[in-house]
């Protein structure tokens, strides 16, 4: 405080436009906008799939399992951003040593009680509003809050073999639950307050340019106004002090970079099962089976008995057939017979334990090896 | 004169291709159905003076198989096609035609062969069936060579025919005779059980499988389309108060996860297959048994064994993180239901809130504007 106290000597002259954001803090913004916007696209057509023309919407758009990937890729890209936003936020804190302008305090809750008695005509003057205002700080924390949920809760969907190992399995569908409410609740704020007070109320810049009017200033933040042009800073780190803390902070920065890095990478690759495996039912079945309980004879019946000839024909051979191919000669072993036979390749139907026992398939072998001599 | 002679020959090649393609038509199963059948004579010919009851004369094929030759005049009085049929009775030419004796034509390859050609007088009256049979498995198998795939005298018998309506439980023992895995698992299964047990409310092989242009159940199409099957009876309202089942079912499995994609697919790519889950992934196919049976797929101590035939690393909460189908309540689900409830207060507060600031804001404005600031 004691550097502020030494700035706010040198009063400034009044500005036409004052700075508001750096060009780090509009890319992030961009960044935010359009992972925010993709992820409503893609996320709510998720959640309401049941009404008719939102399924053509999808349809329209790829297909759900493309709406899926795009999902996450936006949801990648904004987990990224937001790490980087906790490394943009120490180097502030650490090196900088700026005052944190986002907590709310109690002046914030005054702040907006006197903004409503103001409207309604109660108060003559608006008050006096700091850096950020009540709107903006809430907006910001409902981001922050909104986006660790969905963080969590979507980690939990993506990953759930994973979740219900450690946690109880009702979470998942509470992820969901909760995953669904965040979302309706952020989209609908965003419409509702973001819309109302940067594009409607007054149509705000300054994320795009950096800078807002003087009277766009005196209105909404009219005590930042008075802090600027009394001087006053937010970097309280003399020169000295941010010189030695920026090798750290690097240092530092890389460490919590790689770490969290490598946090999200293990998170948005640490399942697959639960979206890549394919119902395979009856695929189960052993390998280990010895052929010396085959029988060729009883090989010849279950043949016929299970229509193998229909396809390969009475000699294997497929003779006269259109279906199905000749099996005479080929040079393959008892354990890939096994496999052909219960997984059934190509136009093949798999045969399961319940239509072929191991037995038929050692008497089918018998059979098969009989062809060939 | 040669220009008559080109136009005779560009006449006659005309009508020679048509009657070529009209007798490779006819020689095809399906027949025209534009050459509208003739009504039955009734008319049996000389046929009986040789085919009588107890004839023991026999028919030697070209294979050497020996077919018997006597007819039994009351098993077709007493089928579809005798007394009772609204059309009139149908005698021998109707459906063999008139023959000249004696039967001097080249006999049929096998007994095979004769049922196959003989299916193809059906559809001279049976129009509309054979209308639907353009992509049926096995008119599309005995296309292909399968000369096992069957055609109607197969599954309706020939001078034997009786209502197929008549008893629900024939048609599953038809089916039967060729698929006897199906058909056995089918008999043990909840529906084969009350089928067996005389309840005709129970589907059979059709009711899923459709009668004439039965499709392949192994397609994505099928697949995807599933669901609706078991949705005509599940979710009939009435027809489940009977069996105490709750119709919620179909709904509940359309609003999670796997229903929402599968429904996806159904719309926007009925043949792309999609690996999530329908009805019978957890439920059994022609093995379905009631939910309550210690041995049925879905029953508590049978889940995760379930689950694992597609998340083969599911662990033992993971059953949990489906939520059934019954709705949820603070019971069954304290969790998920909280979360629901808590978004239930927080979405219509944050919203009340916002709302009330934008219209104060509003107010303000109103105001300035009519007081001319």
């Amino acid at each position: 405080m004691a550097t502020i106290t030494e700035n706010q000597e040198q009063a400034v002259a009044p500005q036409s436009e004052y700075t508001r954001f750096t060009p780090i803090q509009r890319f992030e913004h961009m960044v935010l906008l359009v992972t925010f916007t993709g992820l409503a696209i893609t996320g709510l057509p998720q959640t309401y799939a049941e009404i008719e023309w939102v399924q053509t919407l999808i349809g329209f758009m790829g297909g759900i399992e493309s709406l899926r990937i795009v999902h996450r890729i936006l949801a990648t890209i904004l987990m990224a951003e937001s790490i980087f936003h906790g490394g943009i936020l120490s180097y502030k804190a650490i090196v900088l040593g700026k005052r944190a302008t986002m907590i709310p305090g109690f002046k914030d809750i005054m702040d907006a009680i006197n903004w409503v008695l103001f409207n309604l005509g109660f108060r003559s003057e608006h008050p006096h509003m700091p850096r950020y205002n009540f709107g903006e700080k809430v907006e910001y924390l409902a981001v922050v809050w909104g986006t660790v949920v969905m963080v969590i809760t979507g980690f939990m969907m993506w990953n759930p073999i994973a979740i219900a190992s450690i946690l109880p399995g009702e979470v998942i569908p509470a992820a969901r639950a909760a995953h669904a409410g965040e979302a309706i609740l952020a989209v609908l704020s965003i419409v509702i307050w973001h819309m109302w007070n940067v594009h409607v109320r007054r149509f705000n810049k300054s994320m795009f340019t950096g800078t807002l009017s003087r009277e766009a200033m005196e209105e909404e933040h009219a005590a930042e106004l008075e802090f600027l042009e009394s001087g006053g800073t937010y970097i309280t780190n003399s020169e000295e002090v941010i010189k030695k803390r920026i090798p750290f902070l690097t240092g530092y920065a890389i460490l919590m970079t790689a770490i969290l890095v490598s946090i999200l990478v293990w998170a948005i690759t640490f399942e697959t099962s639960a979206i890549t495996t394919l119902p395979e039912r009856g695929a189960s079945f052993t390998t280990d089976i010895d052929p010396a309980i085959g029988d060729s004879d009883a090989g010849a019946v279950v043949w016929t008995d299970q229509g193998c000839d229909d396809c390969h024909g009475a000699n294997g051979d497929a003779q006269g057939l259109e279906v199905g191919v000749s099996i005479v000669g080929r040079d393959i072993s008892f354990e890939e017979f096994i496999t052909d036979t219960r997984l059934g390749p190509a136009e093949m139907p798999a045969y399961s334990v319940g239509i072929l026992t191991d037995e038929d398939i050692a008497h089918l072998w018998a059979w098969f090896q009989s062809l060939e001599s | 004169m040669r220009r008559y002679a080109i136009s005779l020959f560009v006449v006659g090649l005309v009508l020679m291709s048509y009657g070529l393609w009209l007798s490779i038509d006819i020689s095809s199963v399906v027949a025209q159905d534009d050459v509208a059948a003739a009504p039955p004579t009734g008319n049996n010919s000389f046929c009986t003076v040789c085919h009588t009851e107890n004839s023991t004369q026999v028919h030697t094929l070209a294979d050497g198989t020996t077919v018997p030759v006597n007819v039994d005049a009351s098993v077709i009085a007493n089928s579809v096609h005798g007394e009772s049929n609204p059309e009139g009775a149908l005698g021998c030419v109707d459906c063999h035609g008139t023959d000249i004796f004696p039967h001097d034509d080249p006999p049929f390859a096998n007994q095979r062969e004769y049922s196959i050609t003989a299916s193809n007088v059906c559809i001279d009256c049976h129009t509309e069936e054979s209308e639907n049979l353009a992509d049926d498995v096995h008119l599309t198998a005995l296309y292909n060579g399968n000369q096992r795939a069957a055609t109607c005298v197969d599954c309706h018998g020939s001078h034997d025919i009786q209502d197929p309506s008549e008893n629900p439980i024939n048609i599953a023992e038809t089916c039967g005779t060729c698929h006897t895995i199906a058909y056995s698992q089918f008999e043990d299964s909840v529906h084969g059980q009350a089928l067996l047990n005389g309840d005709e409310n129970v589907p059979t092989c059709v009711s899923c499988h459709g009668v004439h242009g039965i499709q392949h159940p192994t397609t994505a199409q099928f697949r995807n389309r599933s669901p609706e099957l078991c949705e005509d009876c599940h979710a009939d309202e009435e027809l489940m108060t009977e069996y105490d089942i709750s119709t919620n079912v179909f709904n509940s499995y359309l609003s999670d996860f796997h229903g929402t994609t599968v429904a996806l697919f159904e719309q926007n790519d009925p043949n792309v297959a999609s690996n999530k889950a329908v009805c019978y992934d957890c439920h059994g196919v022609h093995d379905i048994l009631a939910i309550d049976d210690e041995n049925s797929s879905v029953v508590q101590s049978n889940l995760l064994a379930t689950c694992r035939e597609c998340h083969p690393d599911a662990t033992d909460d993971f059953p949990d993180s489906w939520v059934g189908h019954y709705e949820p309540t603070f019971e069954t689900h304290p969790f998920l239901t909280s979360v629901n409830i808590f978004y239930m207060i927080l979405i219509p507060l944050v919203l009340a809130g916002l709302g009330f600031l934008v219209i104060t804001d509003i107010i303000r404005m109103v105001r300035e504007r009519l007081s001319g600031d």
